[in-house]
């Protein structure tokens, strides 16, 4: 005998459901079912693993959901009567599905997506009733199960007759005959509780009385007893009170036997049920074979139900095309032959064929061509909204993808491989991501719903699991603990799997304290502890909630729909219900919409410099560009002065000569230290240069000393070396090293004759425990019949079996490396737009206050924020007076100020310019502390200046404070109409004077607590007699020193970063701005003990250590010891000859002493 | 009503259902159906750890409701309710509540 669980909730029933359906799936295969159930709480989020489960234990899979229904005499969108189970119909090509996905969405329908809703997620009983007749045959579709959790359910209690019996007619009035079945449960609670047998029997003979199918459940929530703890603590997490809370309610579980019994033990239970009944054997049979018959008419078929694995794109009229896809997709090819080949002939133009031919054979046969054309739609879409886009990853591969304007990258050029992308023997849907910039994401999603039709279009889901931090919280939540006991513990763990949170408490340095806690205190605070790790450990992993995905969009034909739930985003579209992992098995077609800062960034530049150079002729004087022959200036820039960015040639001296400094703060992917370093090392001339640095700056060929070898062969200091000739041509490009996965592909092409498209089944092969055991064979074999001798076969099987892994895909780092170049390209010709750009969208992994550093630096003036100058964004202005009069500048944003409102800015903005204080009060209603925060950052100096008074700022911060403590005087409103007398700013020029002038490092303290940015002058100026002091030697001085010179450095912290290393120790890289540039320095095992605290904890570093030179530009500081350079007294000061110590006078504050608000100053972390 | 906690022999029926206990040094017999439920614990508070994979046992116990009389005593004299659990781990019997608690009142250790 077998038996089906019709009621099972998953672990993808947020905060109820307990196990994966994998675990699921596999206990009841083992226990003989040839079916399971998988019934989530309001939606499908773990349908398509239960498919994937159930196929792979050899189990039909059935389909439902666990929903709310609204109770038809409450408040009707508030009030839920109770829960039912509600199971699709299987082999009826979809409908029931259809239906049952239709019914989840309604269910979400009025709900806002935020947390907190007031709306719960439910079905009122008629939407329930009309979905469940097959639209056009009127047959049932889907089967309502009414449970113990029903209205019905509920109402058992007691020793009530009536009300039970009332409800369940009301069940039987609404829904269509042959729609409805009772679920008859019994947990073995104690006698007359809710799912004890008692209330099983009503149920059975509520059902028999009406005549009704019954059908035994155990309502599962976990597959075996263990989980049971685990249950009442994701009960307390989604109701937010703990245990001891929820039982005195009693809220919690009767007990803990919801888990998936075995057969047997469901044929006692039922035996058990009918005894108490007093019914016999015959009524037994008769509730397991309804079981049974309902399980067989809900046995769902994946392929013809639910459309498993089918591909399904937009209807080809919506993509715009009449004919046939392939014939679309050849035509729009060869129309971009011309454009981005203009005039190929000969050998290159025969070679381009073939691979376009290649391509799109393989396309054909796939049926890809419509997927195809999609993407390019949706690319032309967005470069239309005109905002920037680029096709990243291995989408970069494909020549059909350059032609149709998705991917900017030429693939022949790069000798990307199109298999690495798509081949014949890999029938997924491949991943095509676009990069659009991060300000317009929204904006594009948008106008994606609109030109596909909202029938078409949702946004892909994320499955949001229990991490440690969150884990320890709720646990400690359920055990009743302090919350700011809980806070302190969480704090504490970071980057590990709760799974293993006993193993850390013994491992990790950080944890040392609360491991002590748990071995010493009084038993039960102790236990309470002990019980802490092990309910943390319960939680690992389980999903939390969903929400948008941070770039999926699904995009359908008009049965979408059918196919997928959806329920609203927090950005108020619809989103799918189902993850990135559920989207091949379901044939969804996902597009990866990336916002990307630096693209953002990128446009807003261009913006800039066509807003300051409005014709070509002005870009090209300004940007230093080459003007031709003709004079005319190059093609990338029109004739408004608007630069094509993907058009400027790759081959720029300038630029490269910009990146080979090493100063490439801000630019995309290289201004990190460690790219710095490498960037330095390897001198890149061309963009193939870019692509190598970006591929060799991954932890694999970090870890695995490919890097050094590289770069000694590409410098020549050792020879290359090369396995065998034949290799040759693979690996010359990177000198011998095997960096791209490309050439691991034609490697194992070379030496085995596979082709590339097994070549590419091999290398994802590569690292998998079982699979890799019979590509060696078949490597060892093949290569050995082609007369590779052993000595090489076993030397490049080493090589592809290290690197093959981790390797770095080439169109990847082709992708990437066109905005690295771009950003380079900007900052070359137009720095004050490009820093203005990266000041307004932060791009970038350093604190904002590095760049406007890095503006000081390039001497570029950094213009004072001004109520009637400043904007809402960052701006480049000529500088009209002073000593950079004629430079361009940048001028300080309002938008970032400390306490400043987003509708007190947008009030600034719509009312500039002002004449008077009085104006600002009266038209922008700034809020008091914000005007005395904007005068402290001088915003009003100008408007100061122009009234011609005496005081200074000082003053006006001291007026300004003084007026906040007198009561505001009434009737100094203008009225509407009539003009105020343009008197100039009477306050301004009536304020007395009497304070001392602020002093910079006042000034500059008042903008990093407000901005966290040092506008009027670099912190670090101020310690500059204390440094000279002390002998430190700042960046700009370093490059001119020898290898090996010891020396002291100082400066703010910019970045933290510990990134692992060979060999397993750790090393922490500091980089510190010292205002002539940064200083990275690495610390390694003697000099982190030596430095203790000081590591992470400091934002003013004082460093010893002796220089590295890293490259012909390129200098690094290699760590002896810090200090921290705020207790002065702790440095190390030279010894005057004398022998005797010099007084020192107290040193004066610096900016940073007293402000403890903005951590974005600095860069720690990481 | 009682409440005890104290170890009872209890010998059962192939299927697991008590059929006679020796409590207190005498011999008691099932005299009508006993009735079974899982009742839950406090494990939060009773339990020191609740690790994964503590199996069954800890959020509930067995709840055996019996009703005996003295094996060695006449069908007349009235019978006693009493609820048995059955511990997981060892499979021993306690008793832990005597509904007619008119006979052997013994220290009563804790509620």
């Amino acid at each position: 005998m077998s038996f089906t669980h019709l009621h099972v909730s998953t672990a993808f029933s947020a905060h109820y459901g307990v196990s994966w359906p994998e675990e699921l799936a596999a206990a009841a295969a083992a226990d003989g079912a040839t079916a399971l159930a998988c019934t989530d709480r309001d939606g499908l989020y773990g349908t398509v693993k239960h498919l994937k489960a159930c196929m792979a234990a050899g189990l039909d899979p059935v389909v439902g959901v666990d929903l709310a229904v609204f109770d038809d005499d409450g408040d009707l969108r508030t009030q839920v009567g109770g829960r039912v189970v509600v199971l699709a119909h299987g082999h009826n090509n979809g409908a029931g599905y259809r239906a049952l996905c239709r019914l989840i969405s309604d269910a979400h329908a009025r709900t806002t997506g935020k947390a907190g809703g007031a709306v719960p997620v439910a079905v009122t009983r008629a939407e329930l009733a009309s979905r469940t007749l097959h639209p056009e045959t009127l047959k049932p579709v889907l089967t309502v199960l009414v449970g113990p959790d029903s209205d019905v359910g509920r109402a058992m209690g007691g020793r009530r007759y009536l009300r039970p019996r009332t409800l369940f007619k009301r069940w039987l009035d609404t829904m269509p005959p042959g729609t409805i079945a009772a679920e008859v449960v019994s947990q073995l609670s104690p006698p007359g509780e809710p799912l004890s047998t008692a209330h099983a029997v009503r149920m059975l003979k509520l059902a028999a009385e009406h005549g009704v199918p019954a059908v035994l459940s155990n309502a599962v929530r976990y597959v075996a007893e263990d989980g049971a703890a685990t249950a009442d603590v994701l009960d307390s997490a989604r109701t937010l009170k703990s245990l001891p809370e929820l039982s005195a309610a009693p809220l919690l579980q009767p007990n803990g036997q919801g888990w998936l019994k075995s057969a047997a033990l469901m044929l006692q239970l039922g035996k058990e049920i009918m005894h108490s009944a007093g019914y016999g054997a015959a009524d037994l049979k008769s509730l397991m074979a309804q079981t049974e018959a309902l399980a067989d008419r809900c046995r769902v078929d994946p392929v013809t139900d639910m459309g498993w694995k089918q591909p399904v794109v937009p209807e080809a009229s919506v993509i715009g095309i009449a004919g046939d896809a392939l014939v679309e997709l050849t035509q729009r090819c060869e129309a971009g032959i011309s454009r981005r080949f203009p005039g190929i002939i000969g050998k290159p133009a025969e070679e381009l064929r073939s691979r376009l031919d290649h391509e799109l054979r393989i396309i054909d046969s796939l049926g890809f061509a419509a997927y195809f054309l999609t993407v390019a739609e949706v690319s032309r879409m967005i470069l239309d909204m005109g905002v920037r886009a680029a096709a990243r990853g291995s989408g970069a591969s494909s020549l059909v993808n350059y032609l149709i304007d998705v991917s900017q990258v030429n693939p022949l050029q790069h000798d990307l491989i199109f298999e690495r992308f798509l081949s014949r023997d890999r029938a997924t849907l491949p991943d095509i991501d676009i990069d659009v910039e991060s300000a317009e994401r929204h904006n594009v999603y948008r106008k994606i719903f609109e030109r596909f039709g909202s029938e078409r279009v949702t946004l892909m889901s994320m499955q949001n699991g229990y991490r440690a931090r969150g884990a320890v919280r709720d646990a400690g939540l359920a055990l009743g603990m302090e919350e700011a006991e809980i806070g302190d513990i969480a704090k504490q763990l970071w980057r590990f799997s709760a799974r293993n949170f006993r193993e850390a408490l013994e491992e990790k340095p950080e944890l040392k304290e609360f491991a002590g806690r748990v071995g010493q205190r009084g038993f039960s605070e102790n236990q309470q502890l002990d019980l802490l790790v092990d309910l943390t450990e319960r939680l690992d992993r389980l999903p939390r909630h969903i929400s948008m995905h941070p770039c999926g969009v699904i995009l359908g034909d008009a049965t979408l729909l059918d196919r997928t739930p959806v329920q609203p985003s927090g950005l108020g579209l619809p989103m799918s219900q189902f993850d990135k992992h559920d989207m091949d098995p379901m044939g969804m077609l996902k597009l990866d919409v990336l916002g990307v800062r630096m693209q953002s960034a990128m446009a807003f530049a261009v913006r800039e410099v066509i807003r300051l150079h409005p014709s070509k002729a002005e870009v090209v004087a300004a940007g230093a560009h080459p003007v031709g022959p003709d004079g005319a200036g190059p093609d990338y820039i029109a004739e408004n002065g608007l630069i094509d960015l993907n058009a400027v040639p790759l081959d720029d001296e300038p630029t490269y000569e910009l990146i080979r400094s090493t100063h490439t703060l801000g630019c995309f992917q290289i201004e990190s230290p460690g790219q710095r370093e490498l960037i330095g090392k390897l001198a890149p001339r061309e963009f193939n240069d870019l692509i190598i640095d970006i591929s060799l700056f991954r932890p694999g060929p970090m870890k695995s000393d490919m890097v050094r070898p590289f770069l000694e062969h590409r410098h020549g200091f050792a020879p290359e070396a090369y396995p065998h000739p034949d290799l040759k041509p693979v690996l010359k490009e990177t000198h011998g090293v095997t960096v791209f996965h490309e050439q691991i592909l034609k490697t194992f092409d070379v030496m085995t004759g596979c082709g590339l498209a097994r070549a590419d089944e091999f290398r994802r092969a590569l690292g998998h425990e079982v699979l890799e055991g019979k590509v060696e064979e078949f490597f060892r074999k093949e290569s050995r019949a082609r007369r590779f001798s052993p000595a090489v076969v076993d030397k490049v099987w080493g090589t592809l079996k290290a690197f093959g892994s981790f390797g770095f895909c080439k169109a990847h780092g082709a992708a990437f490396a066109v905005p690295t170049y771009q950003s380079a390209w900007l900052k070359t010709h137009h720095p004050e737009a490009f820093l203005a750009g990266l000041w307004e969208h932060d791009p970038g992994m350093y604190p904002k206050r590095l760049l406007v550093a890095e503006a000081r630096r390039l001497g570029i003036p950094i213009l004072p924020l001004d109520i009637n100058r400043s904007h809402a964004e960052y701006r480049v202005e000529r500088v009209d007076t002073g000593p950079d009069r004629g430079k361009l500048g940048i001028r300080l944003s309002l938008n970032g100020i400390y306490g400043l409102s987003g509708t007190e800015l947008k009030r600034i903005v719509a009312g500039q310019p002002y004449d008077s204080l009085a104006d600002l009060r009266a038209r922008s209603r700034l809020s008091k502390p914000s005007i005395q925060r904007l005068a402290q950052l001088g915003a009003f100096d100008s408007l100061h200046r122009a009234a011609g008074g005496t005081a200074n700022r000082a003053d006006l911060v001291h007026h300004l404070q003084t007026l906040q403590s007198r009561p505001q005087r009434k009737g100094l409103d203008v009225i509407e109409g009539q003009l105020s007398l343009p008197l100039g700013d009477v306050e301004l020029k009536n304020l007395k004077a009497g304070l001392p002038e602020p002093t910079l490092v006042d000034t500059v303290r008042a903008e990093l607590d407000l901005m966290a940015v040092d506008v009027s002058d670099h912190l670090m100026a101020s310690h500059r007699p204390l440094l000279d002091r002390l002998g430190v030697t700042t960046a700009d001085k370093l490059l001119g020193l020898r290898n090996g010179t010891e020396v002291l450095v100082a400066g703010v912290r910019v970045a933290t970063q510990t990134p692992p290393m060979r060999g397993g120790r750790r090393v922490v890289f500091i980089s510190i701005d010292d205002g002539t540039g940064c200083v990275d320095s690495v610390f390694f095992h003697e000099a982190q003990e030596l430095a203790g605290p000081l590591l992470f904890g400091t934002r003013l570093l004082l460093i010893r250590g002796t220089t590295r030179r890293t490259g012909p530009r390129g200098i690094s500081i290699s760590a002896s010891m810090a200090w921290d350079l705020s207790c002065t007294g702790t440095l190390p000061f030279p010894v005057p000859a004398s022998g005797i110590p010099e007084d020192r006078e107290q040193d004066p504050p610096g900016p940073l002493d007293g402000i403890s608000r903005n951590l974005a100053i600095t860069g720690l972390g990481g | 009503m009682g409440m005890f906690s104290e170890s009872v022999d209890v010998a059962c029926t192939p299927a697991g259902q008590p059929l006679e206990l020796d409590w207190a040094g005498r011999r008691y017999t099932v005299c009508a159906e006993p009735v079974r439920w899982y009742e839950r614990r406090q494990w939060w508070a009773e339990e020191q750890r609740a690790p994964l994979g503590s199996g069954p046992g800890l959020v509930d116990h067995e709840i055996w409701r019996v009703q005996v009389r003295p094996a060695d005593s006449a069908n007349t004299e009235s019978p006693l309710t009493l609820d048995l659990t059955r511990h997981v781990g060892s499979g021993r019997w306690r008793l832990l509540r005597i509904h007619d608690a008119l006979l052997p009142v013994r220290k009563p250790e804790s509620a």
